[in-house]
């Protein structure tokens, strides 16, 4: 069964690479452009990775992390924060919200796309 | 220490708060129970100089000294007379004795030549009323008025005694014994009674006048000891008063003025000197509360230059969170579409929408260089905001020198193989682990590198790093074109670089060592180059190797 993949961001270009990025591969990919909307898709849909934009509408992204780990549905899975702040200590609070993995914009599709595999290896 | 009040008995008030013993106590007691307050009040409302005021006190003292002086001496003068007066009366005295006496004598000579029928001692007579007579004139001269009758009575009856006596001498030359012994009985003698008489009054009246005058010496001498005696008290006492109220009259100010620089050193800018006084002091009260007055008004003006200052602060300090806001927006807001930008060419070059035409893989290389390219710029830009708003902050932990150089060879190591420089990157062995932000420092190392790469077409760069006691220095040397001696403060100024069309060349921003320059500050340490045109370059940096995080650069 094909891994699901949950991406949380709300500039349309962005969702746009990981979308195309993700159409050569097996991966089943579901998106939302908020906070909001994110715990709530990772919350119906239980994905097997989250993509997390770190500035996002309504609720931001390190925030929406907090929630999804609090909630013991959600707490297992791997969260990848993406920021674009990139200011020293950045990491450590992705780390401390519970994020899995940290990437900085402007990421590298391909480094993206290793990150992936490595937490949620392909059927 | 302790404030008094004082309440003065025509209502004013003394304020002071200097020490006081029992002497200010009973001073106050005088001055607000009696008059005399009343009195230091006026002396101080006189319109004259301290020194007049000083003066005028002192010459009334003196004067009151010189009248006693004269009022002695007037006593004296009296009493001295009086002395002179009653050895006059003494004299007289002891004439109207001699008188006394030689009238005695004559009335026994005159007896004796009865006696012996003998005229010879009629002379002896002469003789005795010669004396007689030069003693009356010496008692004439010097007589007062109320004896000169009695004087002149006793003149006369002596002229009749003479004659008396010369009448008796005639009869006994002319051997008529009796007729001259009954002329003696009825003249000579009762002439002499007459005569005594009036000496004896004379005496009586001079013995009566020394009595008189020993008790008005007496009287006088008691009178003068009362007066000089009560002048002496007087004086004293006037002197002490005077000395009281006109020092008061200077020392009230002096303690008002004392109380007031207490309470303005206090910081009470309203406080308000009142003084009775005309004279100097009067002066400086209202120069004080002149000052009292511009102080309070340098106060106020003092105190609103604060408080906008404050309100300066505020907006400051929120301009400065804005621009950090506004820095994390600007730093999101430029990365997301650089992240479109460049993923998408990424995703082209990976062949990810089919494979490129080759005509295609330049230009398309190209955008993605300058992408990068620009990508730099921005984060040097951002960094450089951090710096300045005070925003960059040091991730103080553990690192290891070697990783730096390693990271910073790992990532250099092909542009060096690319542009055909010899790269030497290496490590002082046994350097411990070290304390700072290992990140910025790799950061820091980078820049260098990547410029002396950059700035070198043939030859090496070498990197190398030593402990020097307890700091890390950094070296990074190359044989690249090299920094003009003139220009060489000013490659770590921020958007420097030695030449323009160096810029044009080589490219970068120009902020690179400005934020090296800074991290390496934030650390505690130095940064410093030697270069000579044309031969290379060697910049160098110092961190302590356990670094403590500073304020901002």
């Amino acid at each position: 069964m094909a891994k699901t993949i949950l991406h949380v961001e709300d500039n349309e270009f962005n969702l746009k690479i990981v979308r195309q990025l993700l159409s050569r591969t097996s991966y089943r990919l579901i998106e939302a452009v908020n906070g909001e909307e994110g715990v709530a898709a990772a919350r119906n849909e239980l994905p097997d990775l989250i993509l997390m934009d770190i500035q996002l509408p309504k609720i931001s992204g390190l925030e929406a992390t907090r929630q999804l780990r609090a909630d013991p549905k959600t707490a297992h899975i791997p969260i990848v924060v993406i920021t674009s702040f990139a200011l020293s200590g950045d990491s450590e609070k992705a780390k401390q919200a519970g994020a899995s993995a940290y990437l900085a914009k402007p990421y590298s599709p391909r480094q993206l796309l290793e990150v992936v595999r490595k937490l949620a290896p392909e059927a | 220490m302790p404030r008094e009040e004082v309440t003065f008995p025509d209502g004013s008030l003394a304020r002071h708060s200097a020490p006081s013993g029992w002497g200010v106590r009973i001073a106050y007691f005088f001055l607000t129970r009696t008059p005399v307050g009343k009195v230091v009040l006026w002396i101080a409302g006189i319109k004259s100089s301290v020194h007049a005021k000083l003066l005028s006190g002192f010459l009334i003292v003196t004067v009151l000294f010189i009248a006693m002086g004269a009022l002695s001496l007037q006593a004296i003068t009296h009493m001295s007379r009086q002395t002179a007066l009653l050895d006059q009366a003494h004299n007289r005295l002891d004439w109207s004795r001699q008188i006394q006496h030689a009238l005695a004598l004559q009335m026994n000579f005159t007896a004796m030549a009865l006696l012996l029928r003998d005229e010879t001692t009629v002379e002896k007579i002469l003789r005795e009323n010669n004396r007689f007579n030069n003693t009356l004139a010496l008692i004439a001269a010097a007589a007062v008025p109320e004896e000169r009758d009695i004087i002149q009575r006793i003149r006369v009856a002596q002229g009749e005694a003479l004659t008396a006596v010369a009448d008796i001498a005639n009869l006994l030359r002319d051997g008529r014994a009796d007729e001259a012994m009954e002329m003696q009985l009825a003249k000579g003698y009762p002439l002499y009674e007459q005569i005594a008489g009036l000496v004896d009054q004379i005496v009586n009246f001079e013995q009566t006048s020394m009595r008189g005058m020993r008790a008005s010496v007496a009287a006088a001498t008691r009178r003068t000891q009362v007066l000089l005696g009560l002048f002496i008290v007087a004086s004293m006492l006037l002197a002490i008063l005077l000395g009281f109220v006109i020092s008061w009259s200077f020392i009230l100010p002096v303690r008002e003025a004392h109380g007031f620089v207490t309470e303005v050193a206090r910081g009470n800018f309203n406080a308000k000197i009142n003084v009775a006084n005309r004279d100097e002091f009067g002066v400086l009260a209202d120069r004080m509360n002149q000052m009292s007055r511009d102080l309070e008004v340098l106060y106020e003006k003092q105190r609103a230059a604060a408080q906008q200052l404050e309100s300066l602060n505020r907006q400051l300090r929120d301009a400065n969170k804005a621009k950090s806001e506004f820095l994390a927006n600007m730093s999101h807001e430029l990365r997301t579409p650089m992240n479109a930008i460049l993923g998408f060419v990424e995703m082209m070059l990976d062949d990810l929408y089919g494979e490129v035409p080759p005509n295609l893989k330049e230009p398309l290389k190209d955008v993605q260089l300058n992408g990068k390219h620009l990508l730099n710029l921005i984060n040097d830009v951002l960094d450089l905001s951090k710096i300045e708003a005070g925003r960059m902050e040091l991730s103080m932990a553990e690192y290891s020198v070697q990783d730096v150089v390693d990271a910073v060879g790992a990532a250099l190591r092909s542009l060096a193989l690319e542009k055909g420089l010899k790269f030497n990157a290496g490590v002082e062995p046994g350097i411990p682990l070290a304390y700072g932000d290992g990140m910025r420092i790799t950061q820091c190392l980078m820049n260098l590198a990547g410029n002396a790469l950059k700035f070198t077409r043939q030859g090496a760069v070498d990197l190398w790093v030593e402990r020097q006691g307890d700091r890390l220095r950094f070296r990074v040397s190359d044989t690249g074109i090299g920094i003009a001696e003139n220009e060489i403060e000013n490659v770590f100024a921020e958007f420097r670089q030695a030449d323009a069309r160096i810029s044009r060349e080589f490219g970068g921003t120009g902020l690179g060592l400005n934020i090296t320059k800074k991290i390496v500050e934030m650390h505690g340490g130095r940064i410093w180059v030697e270069s000579r045109l044309g031969k290379g370059s060697t910049f160098f940096f110092e961190v302590p190797l356990r670094s403590r995080e500073r304020a901002g650069a």
